[in-house]
């Protein structure tokens, strides 16, 4: 086995060091708080070779990962770029030199087709563009695809919501391929989700990539891999870079050995009886679940029992099946006595912000504070005073807020909280992120006198080092566990051994997803279908409506919730909602039938006003990150009071030229009928044809995902809140057109059915997915079924309960129909 | 200064009171005399959105986008059911009513909690199946109110109405309930996080439940007052306090992302809100302003208070988070 040191000459170091460096990383460090993520660091990127980066759990891959991409900021050192020297890599600096990386959480919008995902990178910013763009966007994407994973069966036009996790992989590396300037590509754990196969030949991509020039940093805990597809293996180990390795003579039996030897051990594990006959508070037999296989495991009463391996192996799936389960319920997991949970990722997971210390800590004693029904300040001040004490806080008080703690101190406080329960199990995921060796060592002694009390602990930590305070240690590998070490076995090497240790890879990752697609395809079979069926029913009950008149009367009435409709759709497809449009009709009700009948300018102009006036109010909710629905609901008064102040009393007229636009009939259509159509296709092409529909739909999706490819999302929600204001207009010009006069109040029911009609259109509430066509199908339904009902001499007054009852079933039918779609895949 | 602003922002109260000095003032300056009967007058007038906003509040702190927009719904269903049930027996009439008011508070928990629908699109659906029932029953209901319950309710102890009392009352039984019980920690814990309310130990769906309970139960109360106050049920009783109870609601301190609430803050955020209307009545009387004029200034009005309550506290939540981080 050949060892280079930093200085040593690579193999091929007559080639490679010829071409100066693309970036140097020299003596970087970088320090969250008390934690140092990398303690001086060298690397030096070449073009045209391939990086091999490894290195065990919580080595600083990711940090340095992070900083070569410009998202943090180093500490100290320095970084060369294309051979100037700077303090970090900045935005310029990355489209600059041609950096790309594929993310190991992917950074694509789900609900965009795959080849407009790679258009929203590769596509000039402007609005416009020449014609054909899409069927060139396709093309160019399928050859991407082709080109580097032939036979990759990914229909380009799908949406990414649809494909498997390893088709969302493959398109994630091919997005990170594709620029054309590409000089570093850096792929983190791309193989994660692939098969062999596609493993193979992402091997044959990065070096084909890299035969033209591009340098690749290539992560990965799958070493053999590794040694496949590098020129030279880099070794990070505690934020360190730890050695230079030729894959060619080192084998990763080796590497494996180095990782683990280089860990100091200095956690001496405290002598403790043979806990053999401790109560078994645990026991798990074949259990399967979460992405868990085969489960078995056993806690006692009075030991700390590890649950180790890479990151991503499963460890928290299993922790927090062990957290659900109920004692005294049956199951292949079963716990005896009660479980608290302690998370190591504090701001999501354990503290509550807005409290002191004291609270965070009795929130899960509360009962034993309580005395007569109310809490018993004394009692908390106690039980909470007891913990601060003893835990030795870095604090004013108990009674100081949480959030003035360091995160050391905070999770000394979660885990007092998890203590103070009196739980008989407490589970531990990863308490120790982000946490001082002081505060480190503080924790291993609580939990030391834990188990001294009688309690099971089950530890969880991504650093293995600390896995050596535990008297047994689950190493887990792909969802099942593939060692349990007791004892002396117990230690670094061991533990980094049977992480490696390779399980059968994943043999589904291509399995068809047709019933998911057929399900997603469904979104306009529900819209079309209602809207024939209610037709056919009005046609039944009174066959009128099919000659010409009949349809035009019945249509002409659905043509302004067809655009009120539609305007909702526009604001949900940014993920909010408009709670004020049955005013805003109702104001352009009056606008039309005041000043648009009087002075056609006027009337534009004010329509326009309406329009930006929208515009705005989708700025204001971004740029003070309120939340829509309580602004709209303001605004709705807003709309209101000026269109009382135009029109106090219900009058004005329709003008004459709307009128009579309204009654024409193009070939055999009535005009209701053209609308209809106009409406639903302008919309489409809005939003899938037009390139900037792109990004209309990308901001309800992945904020993130609009703004790396460079877009501006302020805008992005700025158009479609403008969308809407246009369709608002609409809908109260034809509104105008079907009641021939304007009163504000009229209108205000289009508010809760242009929801309802956007929720059985098909779009989803959270953003991002609309459907035009269903949209307007779904606005003709709701519209017919009060003419319906009305022929039918039910009560109309039972429609808004129709509607109500119509939005819960069409929603938790997508429940359900959703989970079924989760549990086949 | 710093140390003023952590106060302030402690006890969100401050806000609507100091604005409710302030309208009063104004109030006081337009018609030349400082009269105190306007505050109780105002107060009074209040009860309707003060006890809806409090419902909201209690529904908004359990987070996670919770909202009732139900709430004028149940009010009017709950009236029409006070007047009808008064009519065999006052005291089964405002119990039953409160009741139905819960219920219908379950059933909006039953579809946001179980049937996993977002509460705002739940509230509104079954917000319209309320009104329905009202709609589709109330020609077979009796409409007019208790008179022994209307001189009750309409009564005064010196200056000061009854309605306030119970007001008072309710706040009282209100800020016991969520600030020294095991279920108002548990409320603020499930609002601020729900995930680690849970792995807390904190049962998040029942704790839910009862927030959209406590809700119905005092826009049923809301409705068994308004039936007897406005001398009867009517369709759209409820319409005109829409908005003032979800501004009140977070102009007095109720977080919009949850967990943080404030029962005399609401109280007086519906007081400030009931002046500034009560202002702009004053000034339409004295200086003949456009019809219209009214509701254009209380929209903005309503608006602004919402824009910098509600930002204030997510600008704090944001640089909680970078601390956090």
């Amino acid at each position: 086995m050949a060892l280079h040191g930093d200085t040593a000459p690579a193999p091929d170091a007559a080639t490679l060091t010829s071409a100066s460096p693309l970036l140097e990383i020299r003596g970087v460090e970088k320090h969250f708080g008390i934690t140092q993520a990398l303690a001086g660091t060298d690397l030096t990127i070449r073009p045209g070779e391939v990086i091999g980066l490894v290195g065990p759990n919580g080595a600083g891959k990711s940090t340095l990962m992070k900083i070569i991409t410009g998202v943090l900021e180093p500490t100290s050192g320095t970084i060369v770029i294309d051979g100037r020297q700077a303090q970090h890599v900045s935005h310029h600096d990355v489209t600059e030199l041609g950096i790309a990386c594929a993310y190991q959480d992917l950074s694509l919008c789900t609900n965009l087709a795959v080849y407009e995902n790679f258009a929203l990178l590769n596509m000039d910013h402007g609005m416009l563009s020449p014609r054909g763009w899409r069927a060139r966007q396709k093309a160019a994407a399928e050859e991407l695809l082709d080109r580097y994973f032939p036979g990759h069966g990914i229909d380009v036009a799908q949406p990414v919501s649809n494909l498997s996790l390893a088709g969302r992989q493959i398109v994630e590396i091919c997005k990170a391929l594709m620029g054309d300037d590409l000089r570093l590509l850096i792929l983190d754990e791309p193989t994660s989700a692939l098969s062999a196969n596609r493993a193979a030949q992402l091997s044959e991509a990065v070096r084909k990539v890299a035969a033209t020039g591009v340098a690749v940093i290539y992560i990965s805990h799958k070493l053999d891999e590794i040694r496949d597809v590098s020129d030279r293996i880099v070794l990070l180990q505690g934020g360190r870079d730890a050695g230079e390795f030729d894959p060619e003579q080192i084998t990763a039996d080796d590497l494996v050995g180095l990782m683990g030897g280089g860990v100091r051990a200095n956690l001496a594990r405290r002598e403790r009886p043979e806990s053999t006959e401790g109560t078994v508070r645990v026991r798990a037999e074949q259990y399967t679940g979460r992405g868990l296989k085969d489960v078995n495991l056993e806690v006692r009463a009075g030991e700390i029992v590890g649950i180790s391996g890479l990151v991503g192996s499963g460890q928290p799936a299993l922790l927090r099946s062990i957290f659900d389960a109920r004692p005294g319920r049956d199951g292949r997991l079963r716990v005896d006595g009660d479980v608290s949970y302690v998370s190591g990722d504090r701001a999501s997971e354990g503290v509550f912000p807005l409290w002191s210390i004291l609270d965070n800590i009795i929130i899960s004693s509360l009962t034993s504070v309580t005395r007569w029904g109310l809490l018993d300040r004394k009692r908390s001040a106690a039980l909470a005073g007891a913990w601060y004490d003893r835990l030795k806080f870095r604090a004013e008080g108990v009674d100081s807020p949480i959030t003035a703690l360091s995160g050391g101190n905070q999770q000394k406080a979660l885990i007092a909280r998890g203590l103070a329960s009196g739980a008989d199990i407490i589970v531990l995921n990863d308490p120790t992120a982000g946490v001082d060796i002081g505060t480190k060592q503080e924790i291993y002694t609580l939990l030391d006198e834990a188990t001294a009390a009688g309690k099971a602990v089950v530890f969880h930590s991504t650093e293995d080092a600390e896995m050596e305070i535990c008297d047994r240690v689950y190493v887990m590998r792909d969802g099942q566990i593939t060692a349990e070490l007791a004892g002396d076995e117990v230690s670094v090497p061991n533990i980094v051994r049977a992480s490696f240790s390779e399980v059968q890879r994943a043999t589904h990752e291509e399995a068809s997803r047709s019933l998911f697609a057929k399900a997603l395809h469904s979104r306009l079979a529900l819209p079309i279908s209602a809207m024939l069926v209610i037709l056919a029913l009005n046609a039944a009950v009174n066959p009128n409506i099919l000659s010409f008149t009949g349809a035009r009367l019945l249509l002409g009435t659905a043509v302004p919730l067809v655009f009120a409709a539609l305007g909702q759709m526009f604001i949900v497809a940014s993920g909010d909602i408009d709670m004020g449009n049955g005013y805003s009709i109702g104001l352009a009700n009056v606008l039309v039938a005041f000043l648009l009948s009087g002075s056609v300018v006027v009337g534009v102009v004010s329509l326009v006003l309406l329009i930006v006036a929208y515009a705005l109010m989708g700025a204001l909710i971004h740029l003070r990150s309120l939340p829509a629905i309580v602004v709209t609901l303001g605004a709705q008064f807003i709309w209101l009071g000026i269109a009382l102040m135009i029109a106090p009393v219900p009058g004005g007229a329709s003008p004459a030229w709307l009128s009579s636009f309204y009654r024409m009939q193009i070939l055999f259509l009535p005009m209701s009928a053209v609308l209809c159509i106009v409406a639903a296709a302008g919309a489409w092409f809005v939003l899938f044809r037009w390139k900037y529909g792109m990004v209309l739909r990308g901001v309800g999706n992945n904020r993130d995902a609009v703004e790396r490819s460079g877009w501006s999302y302020l805008m992005g929600k700025m158009i479609n809140y403008a969308m809407a204001g246009l369709m608002v207009v609409f809908a109260g010009l034809f509104f105008t057109a079907v009641t021939y006069a304007a009163d504000v109040n009229t209108s205000l029911a289009f508010c809760m059915i242009s929801i309802a009609t956007v929720i059985v259109g098909g779009c989803e509430m959270s953003g991002g997915v609309v459907v035009p066509v269903g949209v307007v199908a779904a606005a003709i339904a709701m519209s017919l079924i009060t003419s319906l009902l009305v022929f039918i001499n039910v009560d109309s007054n039972l429609q808004m309960a129709v509607t109500g009852l119509i939005i819960i079933s069409v929603l938790a039918a997508r429940l359900v129909s959703r989970r079924k779609a989760g549990a086949l895949a | 200064m710093s140390d003023l602003m952590v106060k302030v922002r402690r006890y969100p109260a401050v806000w609507p009171i100091l604005g409710s000095v302030l309208i009063f003032l104004v109030i006081g300056a337009m018609t030349g005399s400082m009269d105190g009967n306007v505050l109780f007058t105002s107060a009074r007038l209040a009860t309707f959105a003060a006890l809806l906003a409090l419902g909201q509040m209690v529904v908004v702190t359990s987070g996670d986008g919770a909202i009732d927009l139900s709430q004028i719904y149940i009010l009017t269903l709950c009236a029409y059911v006070s007047t009808t049930l008064m009519d065999f027996n006052p005291v089964l009439g405002f119990v039953g009513a409160v009741l139905i008011g819960g219920l219908c508070g379950l059933v909006n928990a039953f579809v946001n909690v179980y049937l996993k629908v977002p509460a705002m699109v739940t509230t509104l659906a079954t917000g319209y199946i309320f009104f329905t029932i009202v709609l589709v029953s109330a020609s077979h209901m009796k409409v007019l109110p208790h008179s022994g319950f209307v001189r009750f309710v309409t009564g005064s102890v010196g200056p000061v109405s009854v309605q306030t009392i119970i007001v008072g009352v309710v706040g009282i039984a209100l800020a016991v309930l969520l600030y020294r019980t095991r279920y108002g920690r548990q409320l603020h814990a499930v609002g601020q996080n729900r995930t680690a309310a849970t792995l807390a130990g904190v049962p998040t769906p029942t704790v839910v439940t009862r927030a959209f309970v406590i809700g119905g139960v005092l826009s049923g109360l809301a409705g068994v007052l308004a039936a007897a106050v406005m001398g009867g049920a009517f369709q759209d009783m409820g319409l005109a306090y829409f908005l003032p109870s979800v501004a009140a609601a977070f102009v007095g301190g109720t977080a919009a992302s949850g967990g943080r609430s404030s029962v005399v803050g609401v109280i007086f955020g519906a007081l400030m809100v009931t002046l500034m209307s009560s202002s702009l009545s004053t000034a339409e009387g004295m200086y003949q302003l456009p019809s219209g004029a009214r509701q254009l200034v209380m929209g903005a009005f309503l608006v602004g208070v919402l824009v910098l309550s509600v930002a204030g506290v997510q600008t704090r939540r944001r640089k909680t988070r970078k601390v956090l981080a």
